[in-house]
């Protein structure tokens, strides 16, 4: 007579060898490999290298005659970094000890919220940097004077009759406003492809499990 | 950790912890990994615990969340999610245990879903479908009827393997 699965169960945890416990060793100092974990972790060197990053741009900047582009970058990163810093405090709120559609509820709502937030910081971050870029330059030294206006004179004697708006050529105010446009349109996407290399699989997983949590639930 | 903590409040429950580990992972490297894991989060979110429910529920549910959301480290060091084909991998861990019809019947089990997995765990472990689905966060009502969905299709793995 075939066993039923519960007497398999009973019995099988009857023998001695079955629930050998494993050693643990030093256990509060190994890594974590959770989830969360993982993210609090990248979080935290992602910031920290950001304001490692954008406090010695600052200082080079002023040294290579490019103030306006560090401190430019130096500001927005430190919103952004102000803003990730929240952002990873919402996650030490996540409660392991709820149910587990409760957990995974909570846990999927601050990916997507993380998602959506830094979505709409990538319009904006990714256009003021190359504003910033296009800014520090024009305005670095040149032999005394600022390099747009060196780079305008030079395009002035090479083709005299280029379409000027406030000092500056009309065709390059295009091209740039088109990249701006460009960067703003895909900044979002841009941020999203590259998070989804990395946690593609967990974010499908996820869902995965809430939709049949879900199921359940109906 | 405290050893005092371990033993008092997470080595009593360690065949919970054991038994839902190995149903989330097919090595030992794997299942000693999950078990550690699983201990260091009970210790880290011991503060949490309000006494609504049972310690051991507690331990269940610390247990069956962290093995949900581990990840695990592939040979290629890329890491992924832990139950990414899981089933269609080679099972080291069949042999966890010395009596043959288990190491069948949890080879069968991590052919599950990871809910499925988790309903048919907790059920084994006689919970009620009142526990389970608290513990899982679901309707009761629908417990009864997956544990029997998920009964059949454990029998059709196992048909003809176990006498």
């Amino acid at each position: 007579m075939e066993k039923s699965i519960e007497n398999i169960w009973k019995e099988g945890f009857l023998e001695s060898d079955a629930l050998v416990v494993p050693k643990i060793n030093d256990l509060y100092n190994q890594k974590s490999i959770h989830l969360i974990d993982k993210f609090k972790r990248m979080f935290k060197i992602n910031l920290i290298a950001i304001v490692a990053f954008s406090f010695a741009f600052l200082v080079i900047s002023f040294f290579v005659g490019i103030p306006i582009m560090g401190i430019i970058f130096f500001v927005t990163l430190s919103v952004l970094v102000y803003i990730n810093k929240k952002l990873l405090n919402d996650l030490e709120k996540i409660d392991l000890g709820e149910s587990s559609y409760k957990y995974l509820k909570v846990f999927n709502q601050w990916i997507k919220k993380q998602v959506t937030i830094n979505k709409k910081i990538s319009r904006f971050l990714y256009p003021i940097i190359f504003i910033s870029l296009i800014l520090g330059f024009w305005f670095k030294d040149a032999e005394g004077m600022p390099m747009g206006e060196r780079l305008v004179g030079e395009i002035l004697v090479g083709f005299p009759d280029t379409n000027l708006i406030f000092g500056i050529p009309l065709i390059g105010i295009i091209i740039a406003l088109v990249i701006i446009g460009l960067l703003a349109l895909f900044g979002g996407r841009i941020y999203k492809w590259d998070l989804y290399i990395v946690y593609g699989s967990v974010f499908k997983k996820l869902e995965e499990l809430m939709t049949d949590i879900e199921s359940l639930r109906s | 950790m405290s050893s005092d903590f371990y033993k008092s409040s997470i080595l009593p429950f360690a065949g919970i912890i054991i038994k839902l580990c190995r149903a989330y992972t097919n090595s030992q490297q794997d299942f000693e990994d999950y078990y550690q894991e699983v201990c260091l989060q009970i210790w880290r979110s011991k503060d949490n615990f309000r006494e609504e429910s049972q310690w051991s529920t507690w331990v269940y549910r610390i247990s069956l969340n962290v093995c949900l959301t581990l990840l695990k480290k592939k040979k290629n060091n890329v890491q992924h999610f832990v139950s990414d084909s899981i089933a269609t991998e080679a099972t080291e861990n069949n042999y966890a245990f010395s009596n043959e019809s288990l190491n069948l019947l949890y080879d069968a089990i991590r052919k599950l879903s990871e809910i499925d997995r988790a309903v048919i765990m907790l059920y084994l472990e006689e919970k009620s479908q009142k526990e389970i689905a608290e513990i899982i966060g679901t309707n009761p009502n629908n417990i009864g009827v997956r544990v029997k969905r998920i009964k059949i299709r454990l029998k059709k793995i196992l048909d003809g393997k176990i006498n």
